[in-house]
């Protein structure tokens, strides 16, 4: 497994991506992360305010609209995420944090997919109030994504190959 | 830009809040009088611009300070204490346009702002002008000893210290980190509201009033407010790799055009008056795509300030 990290970790494009000095290399793969982090922790985050009351007039059915952006976000961070790992494959793959987030955007995704399937897809959305069980998904969905910034965050401090200080 | 360009900035800046303040107040005062909620609405957009602009002001400062230090009759101690002075007041000010975004949002929501909000502003804006006009007076003494009285004392006695909370900071392992994540979600927050609300104003849920989105703003801009408190501490603890650094000068440029945005958002009638099924004028449209773009932009000379201008 450790060798095929780092074949990955060697790669040509891997290497590109972290070596170049290029903005277009490194630079602009965070800058895509942070951008998709936007989206998809934004636009969930407002669907689970809606869900917990905010804006009522907004109707839920309304809010399906959106979901289609939320997912371009995430599949923007997976690809870009995927670019970030393979940049230091060998140690985010030892890196306890880095399972951390991934734990909490896979409760993300469950939690976000029950809020479609058990919310959203409700034929009298817009008839009556959101029953407790959709308000403890949506609180727990706002819940997983924070908890994936701070894991994503903390990947720069805490764990293995930790060589800067972070921002600073 | 240079120190000296940033310096002569801090220097353009440095009178607009006390002046701009005092101007607000005065107008807040006739309004409250006269019972014209025109007048009040102006009142709270200076009071908004002028906050606004005390983000580049307060930021030049430390460039400022680094220009002149060193030279023949300038007293660190004065600059520190002016620094402190201002951070206080800035403090004061960004609060203060906040809570009079809220009012101008009430206006728009409840067509009148609650009780308590315009009591609030009418005592922080009191406050901010007092404050403000001292750190200004305390900055001029910097350079004008003409202006210092007889006996001052050099030393600084500011209860809020920039010098404290820097080295609070720098030596709490967890901080740090802390501050970032804080940045990141408010991040998150502040575009995931950019985006919904604009893409009504684009047409994608069109059957749905501009109003009814209306109400997700003060979300956005609790996003700002955590992001702007969180960015001064990273600026307060590390200045100098900041002050000179050109991805964050863009940075702010583009974070008040988008200001601006999100006042013709809020103070408007264009956008406010689209109802279900309504399609956005074009005017509305380019300020929409155009926030989007901005926030964008925002995020991407953020993440390039190591990268760009290399002063980390």
């Amino acid at each position: 497994m450790m060798d095929f990290l780092s074949g990955l970790e060697q790669s040509g494009f891997a290497t590109w991506v972290r070596e170049s000095n290029s903005l277009f290399a490194y630079p602009s793969v965070l800058f895509l992360h942070t951008v998709g982090m936007g989206f998809v922790a934004g636009i969930s985050a407002l669907i689970d305010l809606r869900i917990l009351g905010c804006a009522p007039e907004v109707p839920l059915s309304d809010m399906r609209r959106v979901l289609p952006y939320m997912w371009a976000g995430f599949w923007l961070n997976a690809a870009t995420g995927i670019v970030l790992f393979t940049v230091d494959a060998t140690t985010k793959a030892v890196s306890p944090v880095f399972y951390v987030k991934m734990a909490f955007i896979a409760m993300a995704v469950v939690v976000a997919w029950l809020i479609k399937s058990q919310v959203l897809r409700d034929g009298l959305l817009n008839k009556r109030p959101i029953d407790s069980n959709g308000k403890i998904l949506a609180f727990v969905s706002i819940l997983c994504w924070m908890g994936a910034i701070t894991a994503g965050r903390l990947l720069a401090y805490i764990g293995p190959g930790v060589v800067s200080s972070g921002g600073k | 830009m240079s120190l000296a360009n940033l310096a002569h900035l801090h220097l353009l800046l440095n009178h607009f809040p006390t002046i701009g303040f005092g101007i607000a107040l005065g107008l807040f005062f006739v309004s409250l009088a006269g019972k014209s909620d025109d007048l009040k609405r102006a009142s709270l957009v200076i009071f908004l611009v002028i906050a606004l602009l005390a983000i580049p002001l307060y930021m030049s400062g430390k460039a400022a300070e680094q220009a002149i230090a060193g030279r023949p009759g300038v007293s660190e101690t004065l600059m520190e204490t002016h620094q402190d002075a201002a951070l206080l007041a800035f403090v004061f000010m960004e609060i203060t346009g906040l809570i009079a975004w809220l009012a101008l949002w009430q206006f728009r929501r409840f067509s009148h702002p609650a009780r308590w909000n315009l009591s609030a502003v009418l005592v922080l804006s009191i406050v901010t002008f007092g404050l403000m006009a001292r750190a200004a007076n305390i900055g001029g003494e910097i350079r004008h000893p003409e202006i210092t009285s007889e006996g001052t004392v050099d030393s600084d006695t500011e209860w809020l210290k920039s010098a404290s909370i820097a080295s609070f900071i720098n030596t709490t392992a967890w901080a740090w980190p802390a501050i970032e994540t804080l940045h990141f979600i408010g991040l998150s927050l502040l575009l995931g509201v950019a985006f919904v609300v604009n893409l009504r104003v684009l047409g994608v849920v069109k059957n749905v009033s501009f109003a009814a989105f209306h109400r997700m703003l003060p979300w956005g801009v609790l996003g700002f407010g955590v992001n702007l408190a969180t960015g001064v501490l990273f600026f307060i603890t590390v200045p100098e790799q900041y002050t000179q650094n050109i991805a964050l000068h863009l940075k702010m440029v583009l974070i008040l055009l988008a200001g601006v945005n999100v006042l013709y958002f809020t103070v408007f009638d264009e956008p406010w008056a689209l109802g279900p099924g309504d399609d956005a004028p074009l005017k509305a449209k380019i300020i929409a795509a155009s926030t989007l773009v901005l926030w964008i932009g925002v995020i991407y000379f953020g993440r390039m300030m190591p990268f760009i201008g290399g002063s980390f």
